[in-house]
């Protein structure tokens, strides 16, 4: 009688047990898959970047620190290396690997920078996301209408991001139809095309030592 | 000055989050990368194999010529709406800024938005924009009522009418297949094309407000009045148009080009709506 007594506790022990293994496992199924989700689909990762730059831009920071602070989360982000490349156009292969590392890190730096600036002092506007369109097989953009609680009009912004290996990046920015690597693009090419890699590092670097109103 | 528009969207690129043109026909000129979709989407559909994971494709699109003929006289213009910009308009601006509590200056310039509908209207009507011309109807009774005569947006919260794309007579034009023809920097109003140019007095002309410098016997406002009109909607759109025109020239290497890809881009994307 204990015997069997014994023997039915100890299914029952069983069963608790798998069941919670199930359960881990289960557990640890969902994690994973809403992980795999969440990298696969564009939307819900730039969500999610957009959602933590936000946070800390608009936690009270001076320019300067933000700038620092905003830099991992933007770099992780932003294929810095390709805006870089799509902002200095076909000139880029004449310059040398060091050049290139060169000019993609002042031009981060100054992208960061300014973006550290404008918005310090402002309030943290609300994002609306709009249906993902397909570019390319690895490519695709992301709308978003933007809405400051100043009272201005909304403005349309357009994401395009790039599927990497390291995983979705931006390449680009569209605000109401303008390219931020266009532009920047158009102010380079002449540069580019009379003094290389040269013009374009003194170009930067005298960007970068021009200071910064945070008030304009 | 009519730096708002184009210089807007360059900084609005940084605020947001991260912020050539041919003389090809319409629509008219985009900056390669700043074609947007449309143009995308065609390359896509060409592709047969999948490109390169590094975006290298992206990296080599040169630079589309522009149509500028006049580039050292807009050179010039440029740097003098930059002087009158920083010691004439900053100033007011300021003043204005300083003066007037932030709930007033957003509800004038809401009032003068409201103000231009007759424009957009009428633009939406010559396009032959039926849905977008009531949908501008919409927004103008709903502003002018529930709105008290414009000075709240309360459009904004009607999902039907939020995002109702502003037309004018330059899109008018574009959409009838007239070209942006050669690009512009005018005194005091900014960037623009011959096309957008011709269409701004067609606006100009639309607007009743502007009937007192027109018909000097019309007896719908007085001369007085209208000038004093003028200058409200100057004076209550300048402390954005200087924020966004400095935030500009912070951001670029080349202000002048950076206003004209903008403003063109801008341009191309409104005709493309």
């Amino acid at each position: 009688m204990k015997g069997s007594i014994g023997r039915i506790r100890s299914r029952i022990y069983e069963a608790r047990t798998l069941t919670a293994v199930a359960v881990i496992n289960l557990s640890f199924v969902i994690c994973h898959l809403s992980f795999a989700a969440a990298q696969a689909d564009p939307v819900a990762q730039l969500h999610s970047e957009v959602d933590q730059i936000l946070a800390l831009a608009y936690s009270g920071q001076s320019t300067e620190t933000l700038a620092e602070r905003a830099r991992p989360l933007l770099e992780k982000d932003f294929s810095f290396d390709l805006v870089t490349r799509q902002a200095i156009g076909p000139g880029w292969r004449q310059f040398t690997a060091g050049d290139q590392q060169k000019v993609t890190d002042l031009f981060s730096r100054l992208v960061i920078r300014i973006y550290a600036a404008r918005v310090v002092g402002t309030q943290r506007p609300t994002i609306t996301y709009g249906k993902t369109v397909t570019l390319a097989p690895d490519r695709c953009e992301i709308p978003t209408r933007v809405t400051t609680p100043n009272g201005d009009k909304p403005y349309a912004v357009v994401y395009r991001l790039i599927n990497l290996p390291g995983g979705w990046r931006i390449y680009d920015v569209l605000i109401e139809g303008v390219s931020f690597v266009a532009n920047y693009r158009a102010q380079f090419d002449d540069l580019v095309r009379r003094g290389g890699a040269a013009a374009v590092i003194k170009t930067l670097e005298a960007k970068l030592a021009e200071p910064i109103n945070p008030n304009s | 000055m009519n730096y708002l528009t184009p210089t807007l969207l360059l900084v609005l690129t940084c605020v947001s989050g991260f912020a050539d043109q041919t003389n090809q026909p319409n629509p008219p000129h985009h900056s390669s990368a700043a074609t947007g979709t449309k143009k995308a989407t065609k390359s896509s559909q060409k592709t047969t194999n999948p490109p390169a994971p590094s975006g290298d494709e992206l990296a080599i699109e040169p630079v589309e010529k522009v149509n500028d003929p006049w580039e050292r006289l807009n050179h010039t213009t440029f740097r003098l709406n930059d002087s009158l910009t920083i010691h004439a308009i900053k100033p007011i601006a300021h003043g204005y800024e300083h003066i007037v509590p932030h709930t007033v200056r957003t509800c004038l310039s809401n009032f003068f938005d409201n103000v231009d509908f007759p424009i957009r209207f009428g633009n939406d009507v010559l396009q032959g924009r039926i849905v977008r011309s009531g949908q501008e109807a919409g927004k103008f009774l709903v502003n002018s009522t529930v709105g008290v005569g414009g000075l709240f947006r309360i459009s904004d919260h009607v999902s039907s009418l939020a995002d109702v794309p502003p037309e004018d007579f330059g899109l008018t034009l574009g959409h009838w297949g007239v070209s942006n023809g050669p690009y512009l920097v005018i005194p005091l109003l900014g960037p623009t094309t011959v096309r957008d140019l011709t269409g701004y007095a067609g606006d100009f002309a639309i607007n009743p407000l502007n009937w007192y410098l027109i018909f000097s016997n019309q007896r719908f406002i007085s001369t007085a009045v209208g000038y004093a009109i003028s200058a409200s909607r100057v004076v209550a759109r300048a402390p954005r148009s200087v924020r966004t025109y400095e935030q500009m020239k912070e951001a670029a290497v080349d202000p002048y080009i950076a206003v004209r890809n903008a403003y063109l881009s801008h341009r191309a994307a409104q005709l493309e709506k």
